[in-house]
């Protein structure tokens, strides 16, 4: 039997609703394109401007740092697009009691509580990211082989999913002891910082970029891939992050699944 | 007694609201991007009333019959499209500060006071928008407070007050610079009735100590009942009715009920009157108006009669059938 | 008693600036743990730019156009506290100011609602300044920045900065009202907001942006509420530059007052004609 892919194929199906949901105020897509447009405007002035007074930063050329912006955009989008929608709605629904509706439902409620939003429109700036980053490819020296896009597709899958775990964490952990919009805002904020590779940030800093708010794994290591600086060691290392990570929220989940239905029974 | 010079004059008052239309869906609306079509909507259509100082006037009618657009013609929020509008002899539009502290609009359900902080501190700040000397303040403000038996709750932050409480914390809030004339929206809205009565009590013991002139509008018609002798109804934009609260059955209700219980019981009363009702031997007849009194004495004088009482029909019902019938119309 | 003894005796102005800047005060220090976490991640933005810019500046072997390292740093941690003069009310609030009347609630006092904002938004500094003491300290121990502060540079910042936090007040005004006319202001928020990143030294030490975008700043107002207060604390400014920049915020904030004066004019007018 297909078991195994039956989750997978419910949250394509809830992708898709919501999707034809929003498809329906198109304006809202100009309006996207062009905030999104202004951004990236902005950042590669604000790039131009940074190699008008030097030729390399922290050992990155210019064409190595598009590469990074490229990612970030990217990244950024299916952050707006996916992950922050679906955990302002998990909140909430735990607030208003409502989340009793997904736990009945015959299928994984932590999957299926992360795939129920879907901005479709937040992810505009995939495409615009996904841009950034073919051009960035195709300027930077070193030809992208076959294993350094792989070893990029790789990097950006467990970046995503490590943005997901960070996101689900402060979700179940911290909601009740501060307000939403805050841990948005916060989070918008250093994801800032990813606009430039964490080796140039101080020791002390780096190490918060890396383990704390996984912006080094998000945005940097991918863009480390396009650049044909990655080596499997360091892949490797993610990986094993990231299924460590990935366990931890499970339990976290698990757990604060316990004391939602102790606090709602 | 010489006449007095009206504290509120209207006459022939329009305001014309020019609402955009366009159908439903996505090439109406592009559509209208370019080429918008607009439709007049007369919310007041040439209304004309005077207020004596010190009086407490009714302002009734159903939603959308334009009473809160006039409350806001009337305290310098909406300019009129036409016709004359004074308040204390001044143009409400033109918004002088001096105009300002002479008048008050409270609106139910507009929170006005500092949400995080003790309702004390909203007076204070009230105190200073509307310059009131500090000795006249605290004069007042403890009047209003005794009056409306706030006691230490002028001490709890805003945001833990009962809606009532709040309710009765804005209304000291509007009165402090003791205003000449009020404007009252739905003030009750959404109490309970024991606070209901409350604030119904605290606005005509306003009105007797301080002589204020009240425009009032609720939707419980017990607000008007106990506080306005004199109503003004309102619908569609026009006055329908503008007089005493007590003579508006007079107008609208051609009928009076005539309850009768009967020593002799059982006897047909049909050629009297309508007979809406019989239980056991009390029997219910409606009539001509004008008949009443003389159906009433005809009673008296055929029949064994232990027990008789004539009566207006009640204005709730009496306004909601003048609404009905108007809507119906229109 | 005339109108004008009652004004008197009450204190009339000033004394509706203290009472409202009171409450401000009462009410934001019962919320200084939610402003002290927004402040905390505020710092995130110039501790970002002062990475990047040191690190450029070391690879030039110390310096960008003779900025060092240690400039940079004194430059964004003066960064921190004009940001924090330059919060006032918001253009994208007055969509909902209109929608839930507390326009109206404004109108029917007897002062113009801007002398409210003014000194509600006064009075919140204060708490700002009190809180953003120790993060100063912090930043400074982390970036060790370098400050030559003379007498009369601490008197022109003192001042500098709140003549920033008017001429901000004023524009950002200008542009909320644009909701008296319409509600699909948010691109243009946005264009105003990316011009004023670029152009007001937020981003930057406009000495490092290309001569053409400095000429273009000095003629605009954004300058005024961000690069010159911070310059004047942590740059190298002469006396002249000092008192010239002071007559230009003059400048501004008379020209906003006046903006402000006109549009406002203008959008009650609409607003008393179509009501809400």
């Amino acid at each position: 039997m297909r078991e195994p892919l039956r989750p997978l194929r419910l949250a394509w199906t809830f992708f898709r609703i919501s999707a034809l949901n929003e498809l329906q105020y198109r304006v809202n897509f100009f309006l996207q394109l062009v905030q999104s447009l202004v951004a990236v405007a902005t950042a590669l002035a604000v790039l131009a401007l940074v190699f008008s007074h030097t030729a390399q930063l922290g050992g990155w050329s210019r064409d190595e740092l598009l590469a990074v912006l490229g990612v970030h955009i990217l990244m950024g989008g299916v952050i707006r697009a996916v992950i922050q929608p679906n955990m302002q709605r998990l909140i909430d629904d735990v607030r208003q009691g409502t989340l009793d509706y997904a736990l009945t439902k015959p299928a994984d409620a932590q999957l299926l509580a992360s795939t129920r939003e879907f901005r479709i429109w937040q992810g505009v700036d995939v495409l615009v990211g996904a841009v950034v980053l073919a051009v960035a490819a195709v300027r930077v020296e070193a030809a992208v082989g076959i294993w350094s896009a792989l070893g990029f597709a790789v990097a950006l899958l467990l970046g995503a999913i490590l943005v997901y775990c960070f996101w689900l964490a402060l979700t179940i952990g911290a909601f009740w002891i501060v307000r939403m919009e805050f841990i948005v805002e916060l989070f918008d904020g250093v994801y800032q910082a990813g606009r430039w590779p964490v080796t140039i940030y101080p020791g002390w800093l780096r190490i918060g970029f890396t383990f704390l708010v996984p912006i080094a794994f998000a945005v940097t290591l991918p863009a480390e891939g396009v650049t044909g600086r990655l080596d499997g060691a360091t892949l490797a290392g993610a990986a094993a992050f990231t299924a460590a990570l990935l366990a931890f929220t499970r339990w976290l989940w698990r757990t604060g699944l316990r004391r939602y239905a102790g606090a709602s029974a | 007694m010489a006449q007095r010079e009206p504290d509120i004059h209207v006459a022939d008052l329009r305001k014309t609201f020019r609402v955009p239309e366009r159908e439903g869906g996505l090439r109406a609306a592009l559509r209208s991007l370019a080429h918008r079509e607009y439709r007049d909507v007369d919310a007041v259509a040439g209304i004309s009333f005077d207020i004596a100082p010190g009086e407490v006037v009714g302002f009734l009618g159903p939603n959308g019959a334009g009473k809160t657009t006039t409350l806001k013609m009337l305290s310098g929020l909406l300019h009129p499209t036409s016709g004359a509008v004074a308040v204390l002899g001044r143009a409400p539009a033109r918004r002088e500060p001096s105009f300002l502290r002479q008048i008050t609009l409270v609106m139910g359900n507009r929170n006005q006071l500092q949400w995080d902080l003790p309702v004390l501190d909203s007076f204070e700040m009230n105190r200073a928008i509307y310059r009131i000397p500090p000795e006249e303040f605290r004069r007042t403000r403890d009047e209003l407070v005794d009056l409306l038996d706030f006691g230490d709750l002028v001490r709890t932050p805003v945001r833990n007050l009962s809606l009532g409480e709040r309710m009765k914390a804005e209304i000291a809030g509007a009165l402090l610079h003791r205003p000449r004339v009020l404007f009252l929206d739905e003030p009750t809205i959404g109490l309970d009735v024991t606070m209901q009565k409350r604030i119904r009590t605290f606005i005509a013991e306003y009105n007797r100590r301080h002589e204020a002139t009240v425009l009032l509008t609720s939707h419980y018609m017990a607000d008007i009942a106990a506080l306005c002798r004199r109503v003004v109804v309102i619908h569609h934009g026009e006055i329908l009715y503008d007089g005493q609260l007590s003579a508006l059955g007079d107008q609208f209700e051609a009928v009076k009920t005539i309850s009768v219980t009967l020593g002799d019981g059982g006897t047909d009363l049909s050629v009297y009157g309508e007979v809406t009702a019989r239980d056991g031997a009390t029997v219910t007849l409606k009539v001509p108006r004008a008949d009443a009194s003389r159906v009433a004495a005809t009673l008296l004088r055929d029949h064994v009669v232990s027990d008789l009482t004539i009566e207006d029909t009640p204005v709730e019902d009496v306004i909601e059938r003048v609404f009905a019938r108007e809507a119906t119309r229109a | 008693m005339t109108a004008v003894a009652a004004d008197r005796r009450a204190g009339g102005m000033a004394d509706f600036y203290r009472t409202v800047m009171r409450t401000a005060v009462i009410e934001q220090f019962q919320y200084r743990a939610a402003n002290y976490a927004y402040m905390v991640g505020m710092i995130t933005e110039p501790v970002i730019y002062l990475v990047v810019w040191s690190t450029v500046a070391r690879a030039q072997g110390g310096a960008v156009e003779g900025i060092t390292p240690g400039e940079f740093a004194a430059y964004y941690i003066v960064w921190t506290l004009v940001r924090n003069m330059n919060i006032v009310f918001t253009p994208y609030g007055w969509e909902q100011r209109i929608r839930e009347g507390h326009l109206s609630a404004m109108l029917l006092r007897p002062v113009h609602p801007i002398h409210y904002d003014l000194a509600f938004f006064a009075g919140w500094k204060f708490v700002v300044i009190v809180l953003w003491l120790p993060l100063a300290a912090v930043l400074s121990l982390v970036f060790r920045p370098t400050f030559a502060i003379t007498p009369l540079e601490a008197v022109v910042f003192t001042v500098a900065i709140w003549g920033a936090y008017l001429i901000r007040s004023f524009m950002l005004w200008v542009l909320g009202m644009v909701t008296f006319w319409t509600t699909r202001v948010s691109a243009l928020y946005e264009l105003y907001f990316t011009a004023e990143l670029l152009l007001s030294g937020r981003l930057v030490p406009l000495v490092l942006m290309p001569t053409w975008v400095l000429a273009v700043s000095n003629v605009l107002p954004f300058r005024w509420t961000f690069g010159f207060p911070i310059e004047v604390l942590a740059g190298d400014l002469a006396p002249r530059e000092l008192l010239v920049g002071l007559a230009v915020q003059v400048l501004w904030v008379a020209l906003g007052a006046a903006l402000v004066a006109g549009v406002w004019r203008l959008g009650i007018a609409r607003y008393a004609a179509v009501g809400n």
